[in-house]
């Protein structure tokens, strides 16, 4: 028997492209040698949303005496990290479920083993070998493993700690590590970032970077520059002070988590090289998600893996990349979507910013959250909306207004026509998108 | 699963065609290579074969109504078809779908291309597009996305005539830029004045243009000219049209040059060919379609004769005089273009004694013939009148080289110096 499709992880980009492939008409088998849902659902987007918003609510519950709520002691306000994983396990259990449900719906088989590529049209695991026309690689990556903390916990790891530690070095770059920084500086621990580079989320718009360093920055959290670090065995010296840590945590830059293969394909730093199709370099062998490289984000991966079923119909893809959000869960929120400033100003187009701030909106303010704002972006012949970063509470959200504004091609006049109820934090769009100039 | 056929792109550069009439009905089972619409373009009126068996699901515009190549033209369920199956389809051909070379134009020779089955004919996986890829008629107010109104209006561009190709037909901002003739001050700055003016380029004159420059930009032209003295040919003309006076029909030079044309193809085959560089091959044709390119109002057009090396000096008489009426009434079809193997074009009935035509990519070459005229001949070491037919030819040096050409030459001009030499 031949399986039209077979996809080596169950990660956004494995179990997503599934499902479509199932609903295609595919004979489609998928193997992970972990769990279903990949990276991402067990360790990576859900689980550390869910820990997040423990830890949001930790400090809801901290400031509720301003709500009005009164009755508890502050001394005896604990965060239970085992209560918080556990919670963590029933969303990621419930979700699990329902990715085999839409697999057995649609016909997609599922084997628990190690896959290894042994020819274009081979896969072999669990000691047999399964033929097929198509391979999809999603096998995802992880933070390269470091050679100044060999040792460094990785992020997986985290949900098997029994007690967190109290001065976590975080070590790396990017978007996992703020919000773990924050996560730990919520529930009350004294978290180091020691940072490989700046600036410390390099795809996010500027001023979405310098409202977060700020905002570490007044919670306390040293940002140490690793070149500037002298590294001893339990702290860091920085400027001639010590930063004691009693963890190190690795959340670095991601590297590529390669199935083994032959033929060998051909690889980008490390990632394997794909076509517009997400094509490798030996036809029929398909790559998505994190594993190639061009966006280390769950919503990619996926979107990645149905444009390969579309190529494996022989639907034709349009020239243009997709736009995507850019989505940090701290608190507040930070949200971005199209061209940042930066990449404005480099395109040479007349542009403008249309700021407006948060303080001013009625909802944020009775939710007590009305740091931030919005920027909207926009060029200035027709007001054609070309990016849109915000920091508020739900920030992850209201950014798909703008994302459906930029898909339709829609300018600040629709924001500022659209009537938007009152009060909500969306207003804040209208609010920007009506403002003059 | 559904397939969506979109109008093929029939004879490269014409963009769109007319509905002149439907052939199936919604709910129909068709097979595949069963005439699905009747249509009409600039230059052909034409049958659209459908490229897959099924049931019509979809039909797109009525009758009178333009459609733009590339708009969807029927829905087609392809019956027992899993999308597996369908996957396999796709695969023998990847995005290229069938091509078949059609002849088509001028003096030069044009060529074009016929797509019977439009990529991208598989919905995507988002879905997009599924509800109305095709009703611009049905649809009063296009639908646009706001940036692309904005455009349109700032621009005086009616928008309700651009092709949208964005999901469901919207029409983008793309669409609007892509629509727009570019903008005469950016490009050349202001060029109307009193002393020059500007006029759009008819559909045929872009087909030319194409053509022509790919012809050019994928051939090694070589020219060869020669000249032979024809007073046998003259004369044989002459007594032929003598004894077919009550025929109707009178012989041109034409039909005895197809002929010697179509007897020096048989011993010289590879200018019969076509090069085939991607796969490094040359694919030899085992018939001898002749393009005649004809001058008509409307622009230049390259009819084929089929066989005519099989077709008598009367058949081929009565084929030019059938094809030349079409052409003037724009009533070629398809057929009557198509599969051209080797052009032959007559510039020197308009006048002109040589000239260095255009191949009709991707054939081999083209012969042209300039203008008969008397001239001093040396015969018999006397100086006489001689009626002498000026030829021209180009070849596509990649694939023959020089000396076959003249070899070539020399056998087509024997038969017309001795026309008796084509009854052997
Ligand atoms: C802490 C953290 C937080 C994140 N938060 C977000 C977020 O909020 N939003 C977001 O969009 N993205 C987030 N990401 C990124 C997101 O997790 C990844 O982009 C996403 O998981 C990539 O999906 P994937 O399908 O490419 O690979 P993965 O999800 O990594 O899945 C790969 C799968 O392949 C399997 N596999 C590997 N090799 C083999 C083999 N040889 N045989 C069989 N199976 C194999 C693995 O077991 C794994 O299950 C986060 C990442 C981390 C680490």
């Amino acid at each position: 028997m031949t399986y039209d499709l077979i996809i080596i992880g169950s990660g956004p980009a494995g179990y997503v492209g599934a499902i479509k492939a199932g609903q295609r008409g595919l004979k489609t088998l998928v193997i992970d040698k972990k769990y279903i849902g990949g990276m991402c659902l067990n360790w990576g987007c859900i689980p550390t949303k869910s820990i997040l918003e423990s830890a949001k609510t930790y400090q809801k519950v901290l400031h509720a005496a301003d709500f009005g709520v009164t009755g508890i002691k502050a001394e005896e306000i604990a965060f239970d990290w085992q209560q918080a994983v556990t919670r963590t396990r029933k969303i990621v259990a419930k979700l699990s479920r329902g990715i085999e449900f839409l697999w057995k719906k649609n016909g997609v088989e599922f084997l628990r083993a190690e896959a290894k590529i042994i020819s274009p049209t081979q896969v072999e695991a669990d000691k047999r070998v399964f033929e097929t026309k198509n391979i999809l690689i999603a096998t995802g990556s992880r933070p390269a493993p470091r050679d100044d903390f060999p040792d460094a916990l990785s992020l997986e790891d985290l949900y098997s700690l029994p007690v967190l530690p109290e001065k976590p070095l975080l070590v790396g770059r990017g978007a996992n590590l703020v919000e773990l920084a924050q996560f730990f500086q919520m529930i009350g621990k004294a978290p180091i970032i020691l940072a490989d580079d700046l600036p410390l989320m390099p795809a996010l718009d500027a001023s979405l970077e310098d409202f977060m360093l700020k905002k570490m920055s007044k919670a306390k959290i040293p940002l140490i520059p690793v070149i500037d670090a002298q590294i001893k065995d339990k702290s860091v010296s920085y400027k001639d002070k010590d930063y004691p840590f009693d963890m190190v945590i690795n959340a670095g830059f991601r590297s590529a988590v390669l199935p083994q293969m032959e033929p060998q394909l051909k690889l980008e730093d490390g990632f394997i090289a794909t076509d517009r199709r997400h094509m490798s370099s030996t036809d029929g062998i398909y790559a998505a998600g994190d594993v190639n490289g061009k966006g280390y984000l769950a919503h990619v991966a996926s979107a990645q893996a149905l444009e390969v079923i579309d190529s494996i119909m022989g639907v034709d893809l349009p020239d243009e990349e997709r736009r995507y959000p850019l989505n940090i869960y701290t608190d507040p929120e930070l949200a971005q979507i199209g061209m940042t400033e930066a990449q404005i100003k480099a395109q040479g187009i007349d542009y403008q910013v249309k700021q407006y701030s948060m303080s001013a909106n009625g909802k944020a303010l009775t939710e007590g959250s009305s740091e931030g704002f919005i920027r909207i972006i926009h060029e200035t012949k027709y007001n054609q909306v070309l990016g849109v970063q915000m920091v508020s509470a739900n920030a992850t959200d209201l950014i798909s207004e703008a994302g459906i504004l930029m898909e339709l091609e829609g300018s600040t006049y629709e924001l500022a026509r659209t009537i938007h109820a009152h009060p909500t934090v969306s207003e804040i769009y209208m609010d920007a998108g009506g403002m003059d100039g | 699963m559904r397939y969506i056929f979109k109008f093929p792109d029939i004879g490269e550069g014409l963009d769109e065609g007319k509905i002149i009439e439907w052939y199936v009905e919604k709910g129909q089972s068709i097979q595949s290579g069963d005439a699905l619409v009747k249509m009409e373009t600039d230059k052909v009126v034409t049958d659209i074969p459908s490229p897959k068996s099924g049931v019509i699901s979809a039909r797109y515009g009525s009758i009178g109504d333009s459609i733009k190549v590339g708009s969807a033209l029927v829905e087609i369920d392809i019956e027992g078809v899993e999308a597996k199956d369908a996957q396999d389809i796709n695969q023998e051909e990847p995005a290229k779908a069938v091509t078949e070379s059609v002849d088509e134009e001028g003096f030069g020779g044009v060529v074009g291309t016929i797509e019977l089955a439009g990529d991208g004919a598989y919905l995507p996986a988002g879905d997009e597009g599924i509800s109305s890829p095709n009703e611009p008629k049905a649809r009063k107010k296009a639908l646009a996305t706001p940036v692309a109104r904005a455009m349109a209006k700032d621009l005086g561009i009616d928008i309700n005539q651009v092709v949208g190709t964005g999901p469901a037909g919207r029409v983008t901002k793309k669409d609007i830029e892509s629509h727009r003739p570019p903008a005469p001050q950016r490009s050349v700055g202001s060029i109307e004045t009193p002393r020059q003016r500007t006029e759009p380029l008819s559909q045929i004159r872009k087909t030319i243009a194409k053509n022509m420059l790919r012809s050019k930009q994928n051939t090694a032209h070589m020219a060869i000219m020669e000249e032979v003295e024809v007073s046998t040919l003259i004369e044989a003309r002459s007594r032929l049209n003598e004894a077919l006076k009550h025929d109707q029909i009178k012989l041109s030079y034409l039909p005895f040059i197809i002929q010697a044309i179509a007897r020096a193809l048989k011993k010289h085959p590879v200018l019969n060919a076509e090069l085939d560089m991607e796969n490094e091959r040359i694919i030899y044709k085992d018939y001898i379609n002749l393009g005649i390119a004809m001058d008509t109002d409307d622009g230049l057009v390259v009819p084929v004769i089929h066989d005519a090396d099989k077709k008598s000096l009367t058949d081929l008489a009565h084929e030019i005089k059938s094809l030349a009426d079409k052409a003037r009434e724009r009533k070629l079809t398809l057929d009557d273009l198509k599969d051209g193997t080797f052009s032959i074009t007559s510039y020197g009935s308009i006048g002109g004694y040589f000239a260095v035509p255009v191949i009709a990519y991707p054939q081999v070459a083209i012969f042209g013939i300039g203008r008969i005229a008397q001239k001093p001949v040396v015969k018999d070491g006397e100086i006489v009148i001689g009626n002498i037919m000026p030829i021209s030819m180009s070849v596509d040096h990649r694939i023959v080289d020089g000396a076959e050409v003249s070899r070539f030459v020399n056998d087509v001009l024997s038969y017309l110096k001795d026309p008796i030499l084509l009854l052997a």
